[in-house]
């Protein structure tokens, strides 16, 4: 049967497209395996633009591509986030994590928001007319089924509600702010202070300093006898800090898991 | 958590991202990329928890603050805080490996603003370094992550 969602890729990239249509018929039959189609797509996906812009990571694991592409601005934002959706509960479901359907379906359509601007990058001047998502489709669902189906979508709204928070306190500017207008008022007025301090005579820091900690490997600075100490002990005490919060945010996503396997399992 | 707790948290908070904004822009070009790096300071350094780092961003908080506020906060803060922010900052600083003049002058005016000697700047550089290091937010490729 032709994919409905992702039948135009073949004219783009014919294994991305077979995936996605792979995925597409696991969506409710079987949604771990739908989970590890797309996250194979989103890997050959990776692959295929990090060739293009960093060549030596192609053999990186996803996370390290990913990170790569946003950082050259290859990936915006909603599309980062898009494909490390896919990544996390595509491993999830790698490692036997039960899945309810509508995680998978809400992957799905993360997977066709990304397969159209995919399709443009890899075929540049392509023009890719993406069709709205059509949800596959089924045989009727019993009541209790349906009920099922509601309570998956309910959870999938929640868990991306708190990682949309969890996003928004880490991020330097919110999602909706207009960051060059802010840019461009902040560096305004730098300017005028750093003209009202040059007429002042104000005194600046030590630059040489600055930009010899910058060149130094940090082996050396960390054994410098007269840093080494107190900054192996920060760093050691930052380093704690930071798992931390890691280990918060990890919990958060643990819980997440949780909640999916105890729908799926109810499902069952 | 008691409101005024709460109050000076955010405060806190959006004293951070001022600065941190600031010098993530003063070399003239802004960070379209998603940039976790200043949040995970505040999350794990300061010890601000999600919902204030969300809050201090809107606009009735962030919004209408200049660069002077920024400085009048960071002098009213707890010294070990002034410290904390002047070595995120420096963090931010290092992320492209090159200090543009705009830069050195908004990390000098944050640290006469927290009233830091050479050697207590110095100390702020160097743990920078250390956090920079551990965070990497310079778009340098990490083949090892």
């Amino acid at each position: 049967m032709p994919s409905s969602n992702f039948g135009f890729m073949d004219r783009y990239d014919q294994r991305v497209g077979r995936l996605a249509g792979q995925a597409e018929r696991y969506v409710y039959t079987d949604p771990e395996s739908c989970l590890f189609k797309l996250r194979l797509m989103v890997e050959t996906m990776a692959k295929t633009l990090i060739e293009m812009q960093a060549p030596h990571l192609v053999d990186s694991d996803l996370s390290t591509m990913l990170r790569s592409l946003e950082r050259s601005q290859m990936l915006s934002r909603a599309h980062a986030d898009q494909m490390h959706a896919i990544r996390r509960d595509g491993n999830s479901a790698v490692h036997g994590e039960p899945t309810p359907g509508p995680t998978a379906m809400r992957r799905l359509h993360d997977a066709h928001r990304l397969s159209g601007w995919y399709c443009k990058i890899v075929k540049r001047g392509a023009k890719v007319e993406l069709k709205a998502f059509e949800p596959p489709s089924r045989d009727s669902m019993d009541a209790k089924k349906a009920a099922q189906w509601k309570k998956g979508e309910a959870l999938e709204s929640s868990i991306e509600k708190q990682r949309q928070q969890t996003r928004e306190a880490l991020l330097l500017f919110s999602e909706n702010e207009d960051t060059d207008s802010i840019a461009t008022k902040l560096v305004d007025e730098l300017k005028g202070w750093d003209e009202i301090a040059i007429e002042a005579g104000e005194p600046l820091i030590d630059a040489e300093f600055v930009a010899l900690v910058m060149a130094m490997d940090i082996e050396k600075l960390l054994e410098h006898p007269r840093f080494g100490v107190p900054s192996q002990e920060a760093h050691a005490m930052a380093e704690a800090q930071f798992d931390a919060v890691r280990e918060d945010l990890e919990a958060k996503e643990k819980a997440f898991r949780q909640q999916r396997k105890q729908l799926a399992e109810g499902q069952d | 958590m008691s409101e005024s707790m709460l109050n000076t948290q955010i405060q806190l908070a959006t004293t951070w991202f001022l600065a941190a904004r600031t010098m993530a822009v003063a070399d003239g070009h802004v960070p379209k990329v998603k940039e976790a790096a200043a949040g995970l300071y505040a999350r794990a350094i300061l010890e601000l928890p999600e919902r204030v780092c969300i809050e201090a961003k809107q606009p009735e908080n962030i919004g209408a603050l200049k660069i002077e506020d920024c400085l009048v906060a960071v002098r009213n803060l707890p010294r070990e805080q002034g410290e904390k922010i002047m070595t995120g900052v420096m963090m931010i600083a290092y992320s492209t490996k090159a200090m543009h003049p705009l830069e050195v002058r908004w990390a000098s005016m944050l640290a006469s603003a927290i009233g830091l000697s050479e050697d207590d700047f110095q100390r702020c550089c160097i743990g920078a370094r250390v956090i920079a290091t551990m965070l990497n937010p310079s778009g340098k490729e990490e083949s090892d992550a």
